[in-house]
């Protein structure tokens, strides 16, 4: 399994009624960005929860770095930035961050901050208490809790919501030049222009995975001119 | 087990604790505010006139004891024969019998009602201690009903101190644990390498520290603005505040789990505090329940804190008192089960 951050297969989980995921497979090599497409409700969170071991699959076969998720978030392994931001509102930017730093037992705590903060570029919100932040803004505090401790696979679930275009360059930068040290992100997104920057996208629609490729293998695929369209086609020829 | 980690959410705890005023005000004025009302009543009770009878039939010098009581302000004194006197405490028209022999001054006290008894004792004995050195041996006290615990002035305060430590820092570890589940932090604090027992310790060193902070201001307040004597060491008083303080975040924490909003959770109140408040000692003493009721207040953490602060508070009793041990021991347990019920009701598979 050597150079592989994330194998999935045969993935199914339910919740009651709902089968969120179902037989769903995705391998994912160290160092690549893969993206997550998918309409709402198809299981993108779901997946990537049960990468950060919060669901527990009822079959199938989910490994991180070769290890049971619980192991990699215990080993510090894993950064995962929830859809909504979860931050303590009561508490300033900066004890936030360093609350999640000794949590991840990162032990120079004033340099995580200030690169985390400088990353999505909010060093002069240092002080400001978090609920009187924008939703943008604390889009970003959350992306920066995820980046602390330098996690080898970043999981980010739909990161750049609310995000103006000049930060979510920025971002897109960023991702890139964390790739580029050997970090693993899968990222899920609704934004096609986003998608079409990941090196591998995966269609995903009703807890499987319709399609995998590069953006212009997939639109070349569906016989589409971009990548919206394709989506949409491969999404009703698969239902 | 990592001291970092836990000591990492602990200081959150406090940390954003500090911010919220409004709920810090709540941990100390409200129990003020309660404490002063107590006092208010216990003082007006204080007041009320002590119907006394000197048995004249088992008494040295009845008729002079009765003169002198009767002169005291808060006393109204009259000779009779012990019979009497029992009739008269029996039908409601006297409240104390005494007794004045050569070993020293015995009352009995008719002990029915608790918030008159303990007038009547701390005015008779306000009045015993005026009538010189000879009678400033402390009266034997007896009861025509009731038992001996209630009846000191004083004896209110250490249970409404941990009535109140309990009460409030259940409601604030319910609401806090509820909000971390609610605004997805659990999630993300899931999601790192924390482990369930180190969150739940960060949270109960955390809310212990607010406890005794509380407990601190409230005992500064009963014993130098209210007046309460007070015995024990305070040391002691905060080991047995900590460990019921530990039960009751625990259960916070537990509770947190059966509730889906704020809402919710202060339902349970109702459920979790009201029993406590009637059946461990704050409104009524454990030994007066009816019998139907005793057995209930056994399951009870607060009634053994009551009874353990109440004995190192009142009572003067050291911490190594086997029954303060054995108060300790009991309220441990309830720790050991409540926190353990915490941390299993904590799952990682939030779903
Ligand atoms: N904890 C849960 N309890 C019950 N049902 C759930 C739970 N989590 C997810 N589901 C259901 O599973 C399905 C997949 O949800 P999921 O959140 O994974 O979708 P998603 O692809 O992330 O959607 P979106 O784009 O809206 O974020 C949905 O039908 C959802 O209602
Ligand atoms: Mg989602």
């Amino acid at each position: 399994m050597d150079g592989l951050a994330i194998f999935a297969q045969g993935v199914r989980k339910r919740f009651g009624a709902v089968e969120a995921l179902r037989g769903l497979d995705l391998t994912v090599r160290e160092g690549e960005i893969v993206g997550l497409l998918g309409p709402n409700g198809s299981g993108k969170t779901t997946f990537i929860r049960a990468l950060a071991g919060l669901v527990r699959p009822e079959a199938g076969k989910v490994s991180v770095f070769g290890r049971a998720p619980g192991q990699a978030v215990a080993a510090g392994l894993i950064g995962y930035m929830t859809q909504a931001a979860a931050l303590y509102g009561e508490l300033t930017v900066e004890e936030n961050l360093r609350f999640f730093c000794a949590l991840q037992g990162r032990r120079d705590t004033e340099r995580a901050i200030s690169e985390a903060l400088g990353t999505v570029d909010l060093e002069d919100r240092r002080r400001a208490i978090v609920s009187t932040l924008s939703g943008g803004m604390r889009t970003r505090v959350s992306l920066a809790a995820a980046l602390l401790h330098e996690p080898r696979l970043l999981l980010l679930d739909e990161p750049t919501v609310g995000v103006d275009p000049l930060l979510r360059r920025d971002f897109w930068d960023h991702f890139r030049a964390l790739a580029g040290r050997g970090v693993t992100i899968l990222v899920s997104s609704h934004v096609m222009d986003e998608a079409a920057r990941c090196d591998r996208l995966g269609l995903i629609r009703a807890g499987v995975v319709i399609a995998e490729g590069t953006a212009a293998e997939l639109t070349a695929r569906a016989g589409a001119s971009d990548l919206e369209s394709a989506f949409v086609r491969l999404a009703e020829a698969s239902a | 087990m990592s001291a970092r980690r836990v000591a990492a959410v602990a200081r959150r705890i406090v940390a954003q604790f500090r911010r919220d005023h409004r709920s810090i005000g709540l941990l100390v004025v409200a129990p003020i505010i309660v404490m002063s009302l107590v006092g208010a009543l216990w003082g007006t009770s204080a007041q009320t006139v002590a119907r006394a009878v000197v048995a004249s039939d088992r008494s040295v010098a009845a008729a002079r004891v009765a003169a002198m009581l009767d002169a005291t302000a808060g006393v109204e004194a009259r000779e009779a024969s012990y019979a009497e006197g029992l009739a008269a405490l029996r039908a409601g028209t006297a409240d104390a019998l005494l007794t004045v022999g050569p070993g020293g001054v015995t009352v009995l006290l008719e002990g029915s009602d608790p918030l008159r008894t303990g007038g009547v004792a701390a005015s008779l004995q306000g009045a015993l201690r005026e009538l010189g050195p000879s009678a400033a041996v402390s009266p034997r006290i007896e009861y025509l009903y009731g038992g001996a615990d209630f009846t000191l002035l004083d004896a209110l305060a250490p249970v409404v101190i941990a009535f109140f430590a309990f009460f409030f820092i259940f409601l604030l570890s319910t609401v806090s644990f509820l909000r971390e589940r609610s605004s997805g932090t659990l999630e993300r604090l899931m999601a790192s390498p924390l482990r369930r027992g180190e969150l739940v310790l960060g949270y109960l060193v955390g809310f212990t520290f607010f406890a005794l902070v509380q407990a601190a201001i409230l005992v500064s307040f009963t014993v130098f603005v209210l007046g309460v004597s007070y015995r024990g060491s305070l040391v002691a008083i905060f080991v047995v505040e900590a460990a019921l303080v530990i039960v009751s975040v625990a259960l916070g924490l537990l509770v947190s789990a059966f509730a889906r909003n704020e809402l919710q959770a202060i339902q349970f109140i109702p459920l979790v505090v009201v029993p406590q408040a009637f059946l461990g000692g704050l409104l009524v003493p454990v030994d007066q329940l009816p019998d139907l009721l005793r057995p209930i207040a056994a399951v009870l953490p607060l009634t053994y804190a009551t009874e353990a602060l109440r004995a190192v508070m009142v009572k003067g009793y050291p911490l190594d008192d086997p029954l303060v041990l054995r108060d300790l021991g009991v309220i441990a347990l309830f720790g050991v089960l409540t926190v353990g019920g915490a941390i299993a009701s904590i799952r990682r598979e939030v779903a």
